[in-house]
């Protein structure tokens, strides 16, 4: 193949996803690059895990597709290493005949697939389109979340308490009563909690508080 | 004789004193006459003539007595010097008997002269003594006292021949016993004559021939013992004269050519047995023998007539004979038996050596099945890729013929793969060829990925770039490889507190060798097992056959270099093993 090192990400754009491979065999990566770029999927290859390691990951949604057999680093003590770095990318396993007792550490250690070589084209192609989509939703879920965190670390204290109490489903008068304020003050407060957090509706402030983990029992601020 | 001459003396002597009696006693009787006729006075003529007479007849008795004593003493002379003569002849005669006596009892031949009957009548003191006898003891008995029992009846008919032909001399061997009942080989030379008494007798003389008899018959048992051991061990002596190109086999060559004996042979008769491949190779080694003269060593084989084949092996000595010239001295060993144990042991080398081979495949099978999956995973994912680029609008033909191209290299990869462990399953004859030992390593690393993988092995290669060629056969070096590697492997296996890495060193020696080695980190070599590393069905795994190391060492002596082991400074064991450089002109 003409593109040995890597594939260059020329036309990329952020958006665009990246299938990552690494695998030692060059003429298994570069079977891998020619499918992904015959669909028109981006695709980055490395010749071990250090090199994987070594380069700027884009920030879009990719999959790291990974040869369990690898020489020194093995495909699980790398799955491991990136775990620990906090690099939460979607793993593909490729195993040969036999690795099953890795395959099922693979497994439980959260790897989205393992392909078992020869695979058929299809289920590479799916289990990458699965892995990028799980990246997706968890990389959106994520920008949400931080949007969230953002939004409510803008809420003074007093903010904070009551909205925890709301989305706990507590009256304004109950909640007056609760922390000793008037319950034109709690009316006050609920409007700009709702404001600032941009909730459209109180179930909306519900599934938000959800989300960033505040319950009634907590009572206290959360960050 | 002597008192005959005596007796003649004294008749003389008789004579001549009766002639002076005679005429003494004619003077007187004539002086009476005168008296008795003339009366006392004489008559003076008468008594003058009486006188003359007398006279005279007394001066003729004188004279006559005179002569008479003269021819006396000169027959005393004569008789006493023939006396004299008699006695010196009787002296000599004497002496001469004694010397002959002498001669015939201590001559030291044995001499008996026995009538017909066979009673000794004479023996001489050296013929009775060297039987143990006296001559006393042996007159008058008979002579087959001498013979023992067996030997009496040859004794008794070989009289008998001489008796039939008298006067002619017979001679035979025959064997005597002593008084003590020793024996003694003779031989007897023996004539019937007939004595002037009429009497046959025979004289026998015999000679000791024991000595010689004794060295014959050792000789006889010592070349029965060589011609035994000729046939026992299958060699045959032989000589060859240069000069005359004449050649002296031993019986067991004879035999070994498949030729009736012949007291000398020629080239010729050689060659017709030679095998017709052998036979230029056999005539170029005689050509040079017989021109520089230097000992000479050759194996050829033989066609014989019953279109058997058989292996032969000669060695020869070069020796300068009588005349100067140069002789050869030899040896020819039938090897047939020996030439097919060799092909039997071979074959079972071989036998054992795929055994081996195919069983650490077996033990492989995991990472053999890796080297060709990998390629044909390759294959699938290019193969998919180059429909999916075929079947875009439109069609990326670029892309589709670089990825068939690929297709094409992994293919062949697997291929490859497949091809080397064929190879070392196959049951392959010797193939020697010059190659580059870095490939066969490289071979055989290709083959043992996994088994590194999964035994978290790390392998390091330090093969020495531009290294010679060596000759050798591909798939045994392989095999010799691939089994370090494996035992390396294994010798690793404990380890856990150190990684785990092989190294392959491939280099140059001083000594003109390829030098392969295979160092591991694993448990060592214990000293106690050092000298059995290389025994066959010596094993310290609890698996295996224990014929690996064997059959490298086998397979590396074959090749002319030397397989050893030794411990390794820090942990762990080194494996290694030499190749000669492969020359041109050794082919």
């Amino acid at each position: 193949m003409s593109g040995r090192p890597a594939s260059p990400p020329t036309h990329a754009t952020a958006e665009e996803p990246v299938v990552f491979v690494v695998d030692d065999d060059a003429s298994m990566r570069d079977a891998l690059s020619n499918l992904f770029r015959s669909v028109g999927l981006r695709v980055e290859v490395f010749g071990s895990a250090h090199e994987f390691l070594q380069s700027t990951l884009p920030n879009v949604a990719s999959c790291l597709i990974l040869d369990i057999r690898l020489p020194r680093l093995s495909g699980l003590d790398f799955q491991a290493e990136l775990a620990k770095a906090d690099i939460r990318i979607p793993i593909i396993f490729m195993t040969g005949h036999g690795d099953i007792p890795m395959t099922v550490r693979a497994m439980k250690a959260g790897a989205v697939d393992f392909l078992t070589k020869p695979f058929r084209d299809q289920d590479m192609l799916d289990a990458v389109t699965t892995a990028i989509e799980r990246d997706r939703v968890s990389r959106d879920e994520a920008r949400v979340l931080s949007g969230l965190h953002a939004r409510f670390a803008t809420l003074t204290p007093r903010e904070r308490e009551v909205m925890a109490l709301v989305t706990a489903g507590r009256m304004n008068k109950q909640i007056a009563a609760e922390i000793g304020i008037a319950e034109i003050t709690v009316k006050i407060h609920r409007g700009h909690i709702m404001r600032k957090m941009t909730a459209k509706s109180l179930p909306d402030l519900v599934r938000m508080a959800e989300m960033l983990g505040i319950g009634p029992a907590a009572g206290g601020p959360q960050t | 004789m002597l008192p005959m001459m005596r007796n003649q003396t004294l008749k003389s002597w008789r004579s001549a004193e009766q002639w002076l009696l005679g005429s003494t006693v004619l003077a007187l009787a004539m002086a009476a006459f005168i008296w008795l006729v003339l009366g006392p006075a004489p008559a003076a003529p008468a008594y003058l003539t009486a006188i003359v007479l007398l006279i005279v007849s007394l001066l003729a008795s004188l004279i006559m007595m005179l002569r008479v004593g003269t021819t006396r003493r000169q027959m005393e002379a004569m008789l006493h010097g023939r006396a004299r003569a008699e006695q010196h002849a009787i002296e000599a005669l004497r002496h001469s008997e004694a010397q002959w006596k002498e001669v015939f009892e201590h001559n030291p031949v044995m001499y008996f002269m026995v009538d017909a009957a066979g009673t000794v009548l004479s023996v001489n003191t050296f013929g009775a003594a060297q039987l143990g006898y006296t001559v006393s003891e042996l007159l008058g008995q008979s002579v087959l006292k001498v013979f023992p029992a067996e030997e009496q009846r040859v004794a008794q008919s070989n009289v008998a021949i001489c008796l039939e032909h008298i006067g002619q001399t017979h001679s035979w061997e025959i064997c005597k016993v002593r008084k003590d009942g020793s024996s003694l080989w003779v031989r007897e030379n023996a004539k019937a004559v007939r004595r002037l008494d009429n009497q046959l007798i025979v004289l026998i003389a015999c000679e000791d021939v024991t000595e010689r008899k004794e060295a014959e018959n050792a000789l006889r048992q010592s070349e029965m013992y060589l011609a035994e051991a000729q046939r026992l061990s299958r060699t045959g002596s032989f000589g060859w004269r240069v000069a005359n190109g004449e050649i002296i086999w031993s019986e067991e060559t004879f035999r070994m050519f498949g030729y009736d004996k012949a007291p000398s042979i020629k080239h010729a008769t050689i060659f017709q047995r030679v095998h017709p491949e052998d036979r230029a190779r056999v005539e170029q080694t005689i050509d040079r023998a017989s021109s520089d003269g230097k000992d000479f060593e050759h194996g050829y084989r033989l066609l014989m007539p019953d279109g058997a084949v058989k292996h032969v092996h000669a060695t020869a000595h070069a020796v300068a004979d009588a005349s100067g010239g140069v002789e050869f001295v030899g040896a020819v060993t039938d090897v047939t038996a020996r030439k097919q144990a060799e092909v039997e042991l071979h074959e079972a080398q071989t036998n054992l050596a795929h055994v081996t081979r195919v069983t650490a495949l077996g033990e492989m099978a995991a990472s053999i099945a890796h080297e060709v999956n990998q390629p044909l995973a390759a294959v699938v994912t290019n193969a998919a890729a180059c429909l999916r680029w075929l079947d875009r609008e439109p069609a990326n033909l670029k892309e589709a013929r670089s990825t068939v191209q690929s297709i094409v290299e992994d293919g062949n990869r697997a291929g490859e793969v497949i091809q080397r462990v064929r190879a070392l399953v196959n049951k392959t004859a010797d193939r020697k060829a010059p190659l580059h030992i870095n490939e066969v390593v490289n071979e055989v690393v290709s083959l043992v990925q996994h088994q590194l993988f999964s035994h978290r092995v790390a392998l390091r290669l330090e093969l020495a770039p531009a290294l010679p060629l060596v000759l050798a056969d591909r798939i045994q070096l392989q095999q010799v490889i691939l089994n370090l590697v494996i035992n390396g492997i294994e010798a690793m296996q404990p380890v856990k507190d150190r990684p785990r890495e092989l190294v392959i060193r491939t280099l140059q020696d001083e000594a003109s060798h390829v030098l392969v080695t295979v160092s591991d980190v694993g448990v060592g070599v214990a000293a106690e097992n050092a000298d059995r590393l290389f025994d066959a069905f010596f094993t310290t795994k609890s698996s295996g056959m224990g014929m690996g190391l064997s059959i490298c060492r086998s397979i590396v002596n074959a090749h002319g270099g030397r397989l050893s082991a030794s411990g390794n400074a820090g942990p762990g064991a080194t494996f290694q093993f030499t190749l000669p450089l492969h020359r041109e002109d050794s082919t």
